[in-house]
């Protein structure tokens, strides 16, 4: 008798422990697309680096089975198996990883292996985040998904936090014509409907080519010339010997404020082109090159 | 036909169509000049000429570090490539050769894609290796036909034709396996791209583009010939072999060095020269200077709609030369017929 109540005593403990949700529970993607779980996935697919960011960033680096190519941060998503690169999924090497759920971009990763995926009966949840505002809620809804709502919501709480200091800090201040390349030959920029454009918003300048119908339009060197920008922001893979470079071709444009002023910076290109939660680090460094006049407490 | 190649061909007739085609040139070179996303008005840049008046520094930088080099680079690639159109459609005897259809433009490519993978400067080592690559493939092509120190001209394009689609399957290889901005670099490239020209590029290819120019143009009696069937062309006293590879060789030389700074833009080396034809007669005493300076109205002109069009973006220009050349050309061919089969 005794015996049969301490096993039973165990099974409901392992109960209580066992996350279980009652009954399988349906999310919706950013797309509006069914997502259905039946339990809390264990097994976590990322299909771009940024997810794989937000994955560790909400300490689910260990329930991750696979990345893409390039999930080069943090350094122990390197050591994952690789499932392509985000624009060519290997769509049989995800359905071996046998995964509980498959988080993939709207914008980076091919619809037509999303949809495979699907066929093969793989939950695949799509996030769509432009804003930065937008990368915060997608990290949370992520952690709701992944069963982790309170730690994420804490997480993301801090996030916001910092990005209301930025924005707070430059509130009052001049807004300096901001010129963000993404790349240098052809030269090429970003226009308002990326989150580079937000990102240069709420670090307190303008874009210069934020008007343009192209979401990564080519500039002509004219424009610019004829815009004049007060600081160009160089968004570079390497540090070091190529800032050197960079910031030489410019000075061949001396009728630029910018060149005038040295106002020619290098930014890591991982901060401000993954919508990840490092994009914060991003917006606040990105504040401090286009008001390098405000106090920025080191931190 | 009724066209205007009844005339016979005098030196004096060759001197005037140039001096008329050069004076387009320059009034091409000029209204592009004053065309682009910043307004500068025709009067300025005649200031600009004469130093009359002096002109603020920006647009002083617009025009002279941005839009000359710009231009002045353009019309010499335009000149090459349908330089090489002419000769390379005499040479092989057939309508559809262009310059780059011994593989150069390819393996051209291959170089420059190469260098833009490893992270080379545009200014040196993109064009070099480029250059260094086009010419590998020429003397891989040329040396794969030739039996016995001839040339044969369908074994030469057939083998054109593979090893430019052996490169261009390269070309893919590399785009699939790259996946950041390098790829913006390598797609500009490959439509052709004339915005970062610099005098430097101009005084590599001014020299070399004259030099040759001048050796083909020696020989256009020879090319009349070599039109007629080669056979007929050794009776007539030709050196058929030498003429072959020197011209082959000239033409892929001047083309590599050219295309190594340009970008591959298509459709130039073809029609132009058909257009000339069309338009003097398939006398090369006349077609291969029309047709050089035709070539570089031509690309200015393109180049011009390119960064303008879509002010202040820019299309790449070998997009605007094919989008003009394709139904222009279908509709000279259909108004005047080729003029091809007459010569």
């Amino acid at each position: 008798m005794g015996k049969k109540i301490y096993v039973n005593l165990v099974f409901v403990i392992l109960l209580l422990f066992c996350p279980l949700p009652s009954q399988a529970a349906m999310y919706r993607d950013s797309l509006g697309r069914k997502v259905v779980l039946c339990s809390y996935p264990k097994r976590i697919i990322s299909l771009a680096p940024s997810i794989t960011e937000m994955i560790y960033f909400l300490g689910l680096g260990d329930r991750l089975v696979g990345v893409t190519r390039f999930s080069c941060f943090p350094e122990e998503a390197q050591k994952k198996p690789k499932v392509g690169t985000y624009t060519y999924i290997n769509v049989e090497k995800v359905i071996t990883l046998d995964p509980d759920i498959v988080i993939a971009t709207a914008d980076g990763n091919r619809r037509e292996d999303v949809e495979k995926l699907e066929e093969a009966g793989i939950q695949v949840y799509v996030v769509n985040p432009r804003k930065v505002n937008q990368v915060l809620d997608t990290i949370e809804r992520v952690g709701e998904v992944c069963g982790v709502v309170h730690t994420a919501k804490r997480l993301v709480s801090s996030l916001r936090e910092r990005v209301t200091r930025v924005v707070q800090a430059v509130r009052d201040k001049e807004r300096p014509l901001v010129l963000l390349v993404i790349n240098m030959k052809p030269l090429m920029s970003v226009n308002q409907s990326t989150t580079h454009h937000d990102l240069i918003t709420l670090a307190g300048g303008q874009n210069l080519a934020g008007d343009q119908f192209i979401t990564y339009p080519r500039l002509n060197m004219e424009e610019v010339l004829r815009k004049r920008p007060e600081v160009i922001i160089i968004s570079s893979m390497k540090k070091g010997e190529s800032y050197e470079r960079a910031s030489k071709e410019w000075l061949q444009w001396p009728t630029l404020p910018a060149v005038q002023k040295g106002n020619v910076y290098l930014i890591d290109s991982d901060l401000i082109d993954r919508a990840a939660p490092r994009m914060v680090s991003g917006l606040e460094e990105m504040a401090k090159l286009i008001h390098p006049e405000i106090e920025w407490d080191e931190k | 036909m009724r066209s205007s190649n009844d005339q016979p061909i005098t030196p004096l007739r060759v001197l005037y169509i140039c001096l008329v085609l050069s004076l387009l040139l320059i009034i091409t070179a000029l209204i592009s000049l004053s065309l682009g996303p910043a307004k500068i008005p025709l009067g300025d840049i005649f200031s600009w000429c004469t130093r009359s008046r002096p002109v603020d520094q920006t647009t002083l930088m617009i025009l002279y570090k941005i839009r000359l080099p710009r231009i002045l680079l353009a019309g010499l690639v335009g000149f090459t490539l349908s330089l090489g159109g002419v000769v390379f459609q005499a040479l092989l005897r057939n309508p559809l050769a262009e310059p780059f259809v011994l593989g150069i433009s390819s393996g051209a490519a291959v170089g420059a894609i190469i260098g833009i993978i490893l992270g080379l400067g545009f200014t040196v080592g993109v064009p070099l290796l480029s250059f260094l690559s086009a010419l590998l493939t020429i003397f891989l092509v040329m040396g794969i036909s030739s039996r016995q120190g001839g040339l044969e001209s369908s074994t030469l394009l057939l083998t054109g034709v593979i090893i430019n689609a052996f490169f261009t399957a390269t070309i893919m290889f590399f785009i699939t396996t790259t996946s950041d901005s390098r790829l913006h670099s390598m797609l500009f490239w490959l439509y052709g791209d004339l915005s970062q020209s610099r005098y430097i590029q101009l005084s590599i290819c001014l020299p070399l583009v004259l030099i040759v120019s001048g050796i083909i143009y020696f020989f256009s009696r020879h090319l009349n010939l070599m039109v007629g069937g080669e056979e007929a062309a050794l009776q007539m006293g030709v050196e058929v072999e030498a003429l072959k590879w020197i011209s082959f060789l000239g033409i892929s030389l001047i083309t590599g060095v050219v295309v190594s700074f340009s970008g591959i833009i298509g459709f130039v080396g073809l029609i132009v020269p058909h257009l000339m034809r069309m338009l003097f007669g398939p006398d090369h005493r006349l077609l291969i200077p029309a047709s050089a300076l035709g070539g570089a109205i031509f690309l200015i002109a393109a180049d011009t709609l390119a960064r303008t069009i879509l002010s202040p973006n820019e299309l790449p220009v070998g997009v605007v030369t094919a989008f003009l050349g394709a139904p222009f050309f279908i509709y000279l061919l259909k108004q005047r017929g080729s003029q091809w089969t007459q010569s």
